[in-house]
C-alpha cells in the first residue's frame, strides 16, 4: 500500500475536506453541536498519523533501514502520472531529512488539538488543523517540484483562516500580511522552479515520455543530474547557479523567516491563536529551512560555497538581533516569536558553516525548535487564556497562584535558552563547533546572543512567575475572581511536549542518527569532491 | 545505553558509580510529584518531613556508593579509570580533502582519579550532612510550609549535577551537569520567588554565570577543534582524549599552543563566573536571599567549586612536557585574578552586618586564595621540568595538592560555618517570634500579627550567644579557625602552602608577587574579619532583647555540626596522611609514609622549613592571621558575656581573652568607619551599581531602542512598500473616470499608439 | 472601377466623422451610432479591398463585422435602455456609470 500518499496525505486530507464541506451543508443553528464529534474524528485521525509515523521508525512498517538510506534515495516511494503534458508528477517519498519532519508534524497534530481542546468554533478549527497538517506533511514528502510548490502554498490557506477567524484584534492585518508577504516571496521561489525547469536538458525517457517539453519537475531525477553534472563541472554554469540559488533560496529565507524578512512573524505570531502559531512555529517555518536542504543546497553546492558568506550574515543577523530585539519586547508571545528569528538564524549558521557538524546541529535544530517552541507557543497561549492579556508582567507571582503555568514556563523558557539535557543543546553546542571551526571569531556574535537569550528569558520569568507573592493584584478586568491555572486538557498537552523535550535532550540519538546518516551521505556528494 | 569499560590503569569504575547520579535524579520528579499531590497531608508533613525523608536516603545510598568507589581508588597508586557509561553523540563522516574517516561522538563516562576521589567525597558528604540540616531548617520555619517538597525537589537535582560534573568523563559532560547546577541554583536562590530581591537575586545568579559560560562554551568549542583531528574515539573533549601527551604533542608540534592556551582562557571565564571571582562575583552576596541550607550547597560546598575543579582539571595540559613554558600567561592570570578577589573579597567583609553575607564573602576571598594557589601551582606544572627532577616533580605536585587540599578544607570548614550561621539566624528567628508574640499578645487576639522589620541575619542584634548556643558557638569557632589558619587544623596546612608556592614562584616570575603580596595581606585580614564576625556574634552582651532569649530547640540542625566539627579538626590527620602529596599526585597513594611520619614530615616543611626564605615567610603569616587580624578584631568587638551567663570551658579562654584586649586595647574607628572607603565597601566598591547602570542603560536601552528600530525601519520598509504600492495604484485609479467618453478617447490613443508602434518597427 | 483609393478615402472620412461624433456628442444614441459609421467605414474599406485584390477574404471579413456590429447594436441599445430607467437620462456627461 503506497502509505505516505494514502495515510499521511490523503487520509488528513481528505477528510478534513469531507468534515468542512460537511459544517457548510449543515444549518448554522446546528453547527456547534458538530464540534465534539468533529474534534473526537480529526483527534482520531492525527493520531493515526502519528502511529503510522512511529511505526515506519521503528520499522514495524515497511522495515525500513533509516540510517542506510543514502542521499537521493528514497523509502516509501511512489510515484504517479498526473500532468503528463508538463512532465508532472504525484511523487512522493521519505529520506532522513524528511522523515523527522514528517514525524514531527504527526506527533504535534494531536498534541496541538489536545493543547485548544475547546477551541471556539471546534467544528471548523479542529479541521482546519488537521487540514493544516496534511498540507505541511504534503510539502515534506513531495518529491517533485511542481507537487512541492503547490502544497507550499497550500499550507497558506489554512493557517489563512486560523488567523483570520480565531485570531486577535488585528488579526485581519496579521492574515493579509502573512499571506501576502510569504506569497510574494514564493511567486519568486516559482519563479526560479519554473526557470530551473526550462533549463534542464529534455529528455523523453521513461516516465515523462508524455511531455510536451520534454522536462520534468521531478526532483530526484533533477538532483542526479544535478550532482553528476557538479562532480566535474557546474551545473547549469556558475552564473545560472547563483541565479537559481538566489531566486529559490529568497522564499526560503522569508518562510524560515531571516532578519530581515522577518516581520510577518511577530505580527503573525501574535495575533494567530494558540493552536495556529504552535504548528505555524513548530512546523511551518521548518519548511524554509527543509526547503534549503532539499532544493538548493541539493542541486547548487557550488553555488551554495559562494554564498557561504552571505548566508552567514543573514544567520548571523537573525541569531544576533533577534535576541537583541527579543529583550526589548513588552508582550509575551512577541518575545517568543522574536526568539524564533533568533533560533532560526542557528539553522542558516549551520548550513552557511560547510560542515558536517553544523548541518547535523541544523537539522536537529530543527527538530528540537519543533518540540520546543509549539510548548512555548502554548505556554503564552495559556497565558492569554487565563489571563486575558499578553503583557510581561500582567501576571506577577505565578508560581503561588498558577504553579502548573508557571512550571509550564520556567522548563519552556529553560529548553529554549539550551539548558543541557533538553533538546535544544546538543545542536547548540554542534553549531557552536563548527561555527567556529569556519568562522572564527565570528563565534562571539552567538555567544552574546546565548546571553542575551538567557537574559530576555529570566527578565521575563522575574517579571511573571517570580515576585509577587500574597500582594498580587490579578490582571486587570479579573478583580475579585479566583485566579486559574492550566486546563486538564493544556495539562495534558504541556506534559506530552516536556516529556519529548526531556526525551530528545537525555537521548538525542533517536533522531540525531538518522540525521547524521543524511549529512554524512550528503557531503560524500556535494563537497567530497571527485 | 551500554557499559563498556575501557580502563588504561587496570582499574575500574564500579558500574554502580552510575547510582550516585542517577538515584538524586530520579528522586527529583519524585518529590515534586508527590508533594504536588500530597500538599498539606499529615503524614506527607509529618512522617516525611515534605520530602525531606525522601531525599534523606537517596543522598545517603549516592553517599554509600560513593565511599564504594572512594574505596577502591584510595589505596591504589595511578589510580584514573575511565569507563564509558552511554553513547550519547555519535556520527563519522568523510572528510572532504582527505577522504579520511572522521569520527564525531560525545560519549558519558565515568573519569575517577585522586582529584575526582577528593571532590566525590567533599559533595557527596556535604549534600547528605546539608539535607539533615535542612529537615531542621526548613520544616521548622511556617514560611515554608506546603512548598518544601520544592525545595527537596531542587535539593536533589543540584546535588546529581554536582556529583555528575564531579564523575563525568569529559569536559563536555561537566559543562552538563555544570549547567544542571546553574539551573537549580537558579531556583534554589530563588525560592521565596514572592520577595522581588529573591527574584532579582536569582536573576542575577544565573546571568552572572551564564556570562561565564558563554565564553566557557566558546572555549570548549575551540578546544574541541583543536582535539579533533587526534581524537581517536572522536570525543575530543574526553579527558582521555585532552590529556593525551601525544595528542598534546601533536597540537604543540602544529604550533597551536598558543590557540590552545585561549581556550583554556575562555574555559577558565567560565570558572570565573561560577567561583564568584572577580569581575565575575556580584552575584554572590546576594545570593544569600536563599534559604541558608542552599548558601551553604551552593556556596561552600559545592557549586563554587565547579570553576576551581574546571580549573583543576586543566593541571594535566598544563603539566604536559609538549606545553613546556606555553601557559605562563595564563597561569599568572588565574593567580592575578585569584589575588584580587581574595583582598577585595575580605576588604568587603570588614563592613558587612549581615550574618551570611561576611560568610558569603570569606568564601569569595577563599576561593581565591584556591584560584592564587593553582594559578602558582599550574605554573610551576608550566615551567618546572617536573617529570625528570624529583625535586621538582614534589614542588609541582605539593603545590596542587596544597590547592585542592585547601578546597577540601574550606569546603569543610564553610559548610559547617554556613549552616551554624543557619542555626544563630533560625533560633533568632524562633526567639523573635517568641518574644514578639509573648509581648504583643494583648494587642493582636486574632493572631495577625502585622510583618516587621527585625533583621534576624544581622549581627547587629546579636551578640553573646556563646553560652545560649553552645555546640553552634563551638562550630562557628572551628570553622573560622580553619579559614584563619590556626596551625595544626583545617586550613593551616592547604593556606601556608598556597601562600608559600604564590611567593615561590614570585621569586622566579616577578609578575606573581602582585598575587603573592595580595595573599599573604589577605591572610591578616581573614584574622580580622572571621574573628570579627564570631565575637560580634558571641561575645559581648546580647545586643537585643531577641539575642538573651535564643536557645537550641532543633535536634536535626546540630548533628551535622556535631559530624563536621572533628572533621576540621581532624585536617592534621588528613595532613599527616600526605594528603597534599596524594591530591596532587595521581602516582601517590594516602599514607604513603605512614601516619607518624608524614606527621613529622609535615610538621619539619610547616614550622621549621629549611629555607629561611620559607621559614620567615611561614611565620609572617601566622603572625599576621591570628595575631594582627584577631587582634584588631577583639580590640574592637570583643567582651565579657552578660552577667550569669556561662560559656563551656573552651569557649570561655576566647570570650576572656576577647573582653581583656577590648578593656585594654580599644581603639575609635569611627573616623574609619564613616569614611569613604568604608562607605565604598559597604556598596559593595560600586560593582553591583556599575553592572546594573550597565544592564540598565546600555543593553536595556540598546534592546528598546531595536524593538523600535525592527517597528519603525524593517518593518516600515515593508509597510512603505505597501503604502507605496497603494498608493500607485490610487494614483492609476484616477485614470478611470467613469465616462465613456474618456474611455472611447483612450481606446482611440491606444490603438495609435500600437499603430505608430507597428509602422515603427516595419 | 472606381479608384480604391477614393474608396479608402471615403472610408477614412466616414471613419473620422465617426470618431468626431463619438468624442463631442453628448448622446448616447449618437455615439452608439458613430460607432456604427465607423464600423462601417472599416467595411467599406474591406470590401474595396476585396475588389481590388480579387480575394474573398474581405469579403468573409465584412459579413463577420455586419453581424457582429448588429449584435453589438443590441445590447449597446439594451444598455441604454436600462441606463435610461434608473437615470432617466442618456446624456454621457451626467453618468460616470463605469467607475463603480
Amino acid at each position: 500500500m503506497d502509505l505516505v500518499s494514502i495515510v499521511l496525505v490523503g487520509l488528513p486530507m481528505v477528510v478534513s475536506l469531507l468534515l468542512l464541506s460537511l459544517v457548510g451543508l449543515v444549518p448554522a443553528a446546528l453547527r456547534p453541536r458538530l464540534a465534539v464529534p468533529m474534534r473526537l474524528v480529526t483527534f482520531v485521525v492525527g493520531v493515526v498519523l502519528f502511529l503510522v509515523t512511529t511505526g515506519m521508525f521503528f520499522g514495524t512498517l515497511g522495515e525500513v533501514d533509516w540510517l542506510g538510506i543514502g542521499f537521493n534515495t528514497y523509502v516509501f516511494e511512489e510515484q504517479y502520472t498526473w500532468i503528463e503534458s508538463l512532465g508532472v508528477t504525484w511523487h512522493v517519498g521519505l529520506d532522513a531529512l524528511s522523515f523527522p519532519m514528517v514525524w514531527l508534524t504527526a506527533f504535534l497534530l494531536p498534541v496541538t488539538q489536545i493543547a485548544t481542546w475547546n477551541e471556539k468554533r471546534g467544528e471548523v478549527y479542529h479541521p482546519l488543523i488537521l487540514l493544516m497538517g496534511a498540507t505541511l506533511i504534503g510539502v515534506f514528502v513531495s518529491l517533485d517540484l511542481f507537487m512541492f510548490y503547490i502544497f507550499w502554498e497550500l499550507t497558506l490557506i489554512p493557517m489563512f483562516f486560523l488567523i483570520l477567524k480565531w485570531g486577535g484584534a488585528e488579526r485581519r492585518y496579521a492574515a493579509q500580511k502573512f499571506f501576502i508577504y510569504t506569497f510574494t516571496a514564493s511567486v519568486v521561489m516559482l519563479l526560479g522552479l519554473v526557470t530551473l525547469y526550462f533549463l534542464q536538458q529534455p529528455t523523453q525517457a521513461g516516465a515523462y515520455a508524455g511531455s510536451f517539453t520534454g522536462r520534468s519537475f521531478d526532483l530526484v531525477n533533477l538532483s542526479e543530474v544535478a550532482m553528476a553534472a557538479n562532480t566535474d563541472g557546474v551545473f547549469l554554469g556558475k552564473t545560472m547557479q547563483a541565479v537559481l540559488f538566489v531566486m529559490l533560496m529568497l522564499g526560503f529565507l522569508v518562510k524560515l523567516p531571516a532578519a530581515p524578512f522577518h516581520t510577518w512573524l511577530p505580527d503573525a505570531h501574535v495575533q494567530a491563536p494558540t493552536g495556529g502559531s504552535m504548528l505555524l512555529a513548530g512546523v511551518m517555518l521548518k519548511m524554509g529551512a527543509y526547503g534549503m536542504f532539499r532544493i538548493p543546497v541539493t542541486l547548487f553546492p557550488h553555488a551554495l560555497e559562494q554564498f557561504q558568506f552571505a548566508l552567514m550574515l543573514f544567520g548571523f543577523v537573525s541569531l544576533v538581533y533577534g535576541a537583541i530585539v527579543c529583550l526589548g519586547q513588552t508582550n509575551l508571545k512577541k518575545m517568543v516569536a522574536y526568539s524564533s528569528v533568533s533560533h532560526m538564524g542557528v539553522i542558516l549558521l549551520g548550513i552557511a558553516s560547510q560542515q558536517p557538524i553544523g548541518y547535523a546541529a541544523a537539522l536537529f535544530m530543527m527538530f528540537a525548535h519543533g518540540i520546543i517552541s509549539p510548548m512555548l507557543f502554548a505556554v503564552c497561549g495559556a497565558f492569554k487564556h487565563h489571563y486575558h492579556s499578553m503583557e510581561i508582567g500582567a501576571m506577577r507571582g505565578m508560581a503561588k497562584h498558577s504553579p502548573w503555568i508557571a512550571t509550564s514556563m520556567m522548563f519552556g523558557w529553560m529548553a529554549s535558552l539550551g539548558l543541557p539535557l533538553l533538546a535544544g543543546f546538543v545542536a547548540e553546542f554542534m553549531l557552536l563547533v563548527a561555527y567556529w571551526a569556519t568562522f572564527g571569531w565570528w563565534i562571539l556574535g552567538p555567544g552574546l546572543a546565548l546571553a542575551i537569550t538567557a537574559a530576555y528569558y529570566l527578565w521575563s520569568m522575574q517579571r511573571t512567575i517570580f515576585e509577587g507573592g500574597e500582594a498580587t493584584q490579578p490582571p486587570a478586568g479579573m478583580e475579585g475572581k479566583p485566579i486559574p491555572d492550566l486546563d486538564t486538557s493544556e495539562k495534558v498537552a504541556m506534559l506530552i511536549l516536556a516529556a519529548a523535550t526531556v526525551l530528545f535532550g537525555i537521548f538525542p540519538f533517536i533522531a540525531l542518527d538518522m540525521m547524521d546518516a543524511w549529512t554524512q551521505a550528503a557531503f560524500v556528494v556535494l563537497f567530497g569532491g571527485a | 545505553m551500554s557499559a563498556e569499560t575501557v580502563s588504561g590503569t587496570g582499574l575500574e569504575v564500579p558500574s554502580f558509580a552510575l547510582l550516585i547520579i542517577l538515584l538524586p535524579m530520579l528522586a527529583f520528579p519524585v518529590i515534586l510529584l508527590l508533594g504536588r499531590l500530597f500538599n498539606g497531608k499529615d503524614w506527607w508533613r509529618g512522617a516525611l518531613k515534605e520530602g525531606g525523608l525522601i531525599a534523606l536516603p537517596v543522598m545517603a545510598a549516592s553517599l554509600i556508593a560513593s565511599l564504594a568507589v572512594i574505596r577502591r581508588f584510595i589505596g591504589e597508586t595511578s589510580a584514573s579509570a575511565t569507563s564509558t557509561v552511554m553513547h550519547w553523540v555519535n556520527f563519522a563522516w568523510q572528510d572532504a580533502a582527505t577522504g579520511e574517516i572522521q569520527l564525531f561522538s560525545m560519549d558519558f563516562g565515568f573519569y575517577v582519579d585522586h582529584t575526582t576521589v577528593m571532590l566525590l567525597f567533599v559533595a557527596s558528604f556535604l549534600c547528605l550532612l546539608i539535607n539533615i540540616f535542612s529537615i531542621g531548617y526548613m520544616n521548622t520555619d511556617p514560611v515554608n510550609d506546603n512548598r518544601n517538597h520544592r525545595f527537596y525537589a531542587e535539593f536533589v537535582l543540584f546535588c546529581s549535577g554536582m556529583l555528575g560534573m564531579v564523575l563525568s568523563d569529559s569536559f563536555l559532560w561537566l559543562f552538563i551537569f555544570w549547567e544542571l547546577m546553574g539551573l537549580c541554583s537558579y531556583l534554589l536562590i530563588g525560592f521565596y520567588y514572592e520577595r522581588p530581591s529573591a527574584a532579582y537575586a536569582a536573576k542575577k545568579a544565573f546571568l552572572t554565570t551564564r556570562v561565564g559560560d558563554v565564553f566557557l562554551v566558546i572555549g570548549l568549542a575551540m578546544l574541541w577543534n583543536l582535539f579533533q583531528p587526534h581524537a581517536v574515539g572522536g570525543d575530543a573533549l574526553a579527558y582521555s582524549v585532552v590529556f593525551d601527551g601525544a595528542n598534546l604533542q601533536a597540537i604543540a608540534d602544529a604550533g597551536k599552543s598558543g590557540a590552545l592556551q585561549l581556550a583554556l582562557g575562555f574555559m577558565f571565564i567560565g570558572a570565573v563566573g561560577k567561583s564568584a571571582q572577580f569581575p565575575l562575583h556580584v552575584w554572590l552576596p546576594d545570593a544569600m536571599e536563599g534559604p541558608t541550607p542552599v548558601s551553604a550547597l551552593i556556596h561552600a560546598a559545592t557549586m563554587v567549586n565547579a570553576g576551581l575543579y574546571l580549573v583543576a582539571r586543566m593541571f594535566p595540559i598544563f603539566g604536559a612536557e609538549a606545553m613546556h613554558g606555553a601557559f605562563t600567561d595564563l597561569a599568572f592570570l588565574i593567580a592575578l585574578v585569584g589575588g584580587i578577589t581574595a583582598c577585595m573579597a575580605a576588604l568587603i567583609a570588614f563592613v558587612q552586618m549581615d550574618l551570611k553575607k561576611v560568610l558569603a564573602y570569606s568564601t569569595m576571598s577563599q576561593l581565591a586564595y584556591i584560584f592564587t594557589g593553582l594559578g602558582a601551582a599550574l605554573w610551576l606544572a608550566n615551567s618546572l621540568d617536573w617529570h625528570h627532577d624529583d625535586a621538582a616533580h614534589t614542588i609541582v605536585v605539593v603545590a596542587f595538592g596544597a590547592a585542592l587540599f585547601h578546597l577540601f578544607n574550606h569546603a569543610m570548614a564553610k559548610g559547617m560555618l554556613f549552616m551554624a550561621s543557619g542555626s544563630v539566624i533560625h533560633e533568632m528567628h524562633h526567639a523573635h517570634h517568641d518574644v514578639h508574640h509573648h509581648h504583643d499578645h494583648d494587642e493582636h487576639h486574632d493572631g495577625h500579627h502585622e510583618e516587621d522589620h527585625f533583621d534576624a541575619q544581622s549581627m547587629a542584634n546579636m551578640g553573646g550567644l556563646a553560652s545560649k548556643l553552645p555546640i553552634t558557638a563551638t562550630a562557628m569557632l572551628v570553622g573560622s579557625a580553619s579559614i584563619i589558619g590556626l596551625p595544626l587544623i583545617g586550613g593551616f596546612w592547604s593556606k601556608e602552602g598556597i601562600i608559600a608556592n604564590t611567593w615561590r614562584v614570585a621569586l622566579e616570575d616577578p609578575r606573581f608577587f602582585l598575587p603573592a603580596i595580595l595573599v599573604l595581606v589577605t591572610a591578616g585580614m581573614t584574622g580580622f574579619y572571621m574573628s570579627r564576625m564570631w565575637f560580634m556574634t558571641f561575645a559581648g552582651k546580647p545586643k537585643t532583647e531577641v539575642a538573651a532569649h535564643v536557645h537550641e530547640q532543633t535536634p536535626w540542625i546540630p548533628i551535622p555540626l556535631l559530624v563536621l566539627i572533628p572533621m576540621s579538626l581532624s585536617a592534621i590527620v588528613f595532613a599527616s596522611l600526605e594528603a597534599t602529596h596524594y591530591l596532587g599526585d595521581t602516582g601517590s597513594h594516602l599514607g604513603e609514609m605512614g601516619l607518624l611520619d608524614g606527621f613529622l614530615y609535615e610538621m619539619e616543611h610547616a614550622f621549621a622549613n629549611h629555607d629561611p626564605f620559607f621559614l620567615v615567610l611561614t611565620y609572617i603569616a601566622i603572625g599576621l592571621s591570628l595575631v594582627v587580624g584577631p587582634m584588631a578584631a577583639m580590640a574592637l568587638y570583643g567582651g565579657q558575656l552578660a552577667d550569669g551567663e556561662e560559656a563551656k570551658p573552651w569557649l570561655k579562654p576566647f570570650v576572656s581573652l576577647s573582653a581583656r584586649v577590648n578593656k585594654r586595647h580599644r581603639f575609635d574607628n569611627t573616623a574609619l568607619a564613616e569614611g569613604s572607603l568604608a562607605t565604598a565597601l559597604q556598596e559593595r566598591l560600586y560593582f553591583d551599581a556599575w553592572y546594573d547602570a550597565a544592564c540598565e542603560k546600555i543593553v536595556a536601552g540598546f534592546s528598546n531602542l531595536a524593538a523600535v528600530f525592527d517597528r519603525r525601519v524593517v518593518d516600515g520598509a515593508i509597510k512603505g512598500i505597501e503604502s507605496g504600492s497603494q498608493s500607485t495604484s490610487r494614483q492609476v485609479r484616477s485614470l478611470t473616470t467613469g465616462s465613456a467618453r474618456d474611455y472611447i478617447m483612450m481606446a482611440a490613443l491606444g490603438t495609435l499608439l500600437i499603430a505608430l508602434v507597428l509602422w515603427g518597427v516595419a | 472601377m472606381i479608384d480604391p483609393l477614393y474608396v479608402s478615402g471615403l472610408s477614412a472620412m466616414l471613419f473620422v466623422m465617426g470618431l468626431w461624433g463619438a468624442f463631442t456628442r453628448k448622446n448616447a444614441i449618437i455615439v452608439l451610432m458613430c460607432f456604427e459609421l465607423m464600423l462601417n467605414a472599416a467595411n467599406l474599406q474591406f470590401a474595396a479591398a476585396a475588389v481590388h485584390h480579387g480575394d474573398v477574404t474581405g469579403w468573409i471579413y465584412t459579413v463577420f463585422a455586419i453581424a457582429i456590429a448588429a449584435a453589438e447594436v443590441a445590447i449597446g441599445l439594451a444598455i441604454l435602455l436600462s441606463m435610461y430607467n434608473q437615470h432617466a437620462t442618456i446624456s454621457l456627461d451626467e453618468v460616470e456609470l463605469l467607475k463603480h
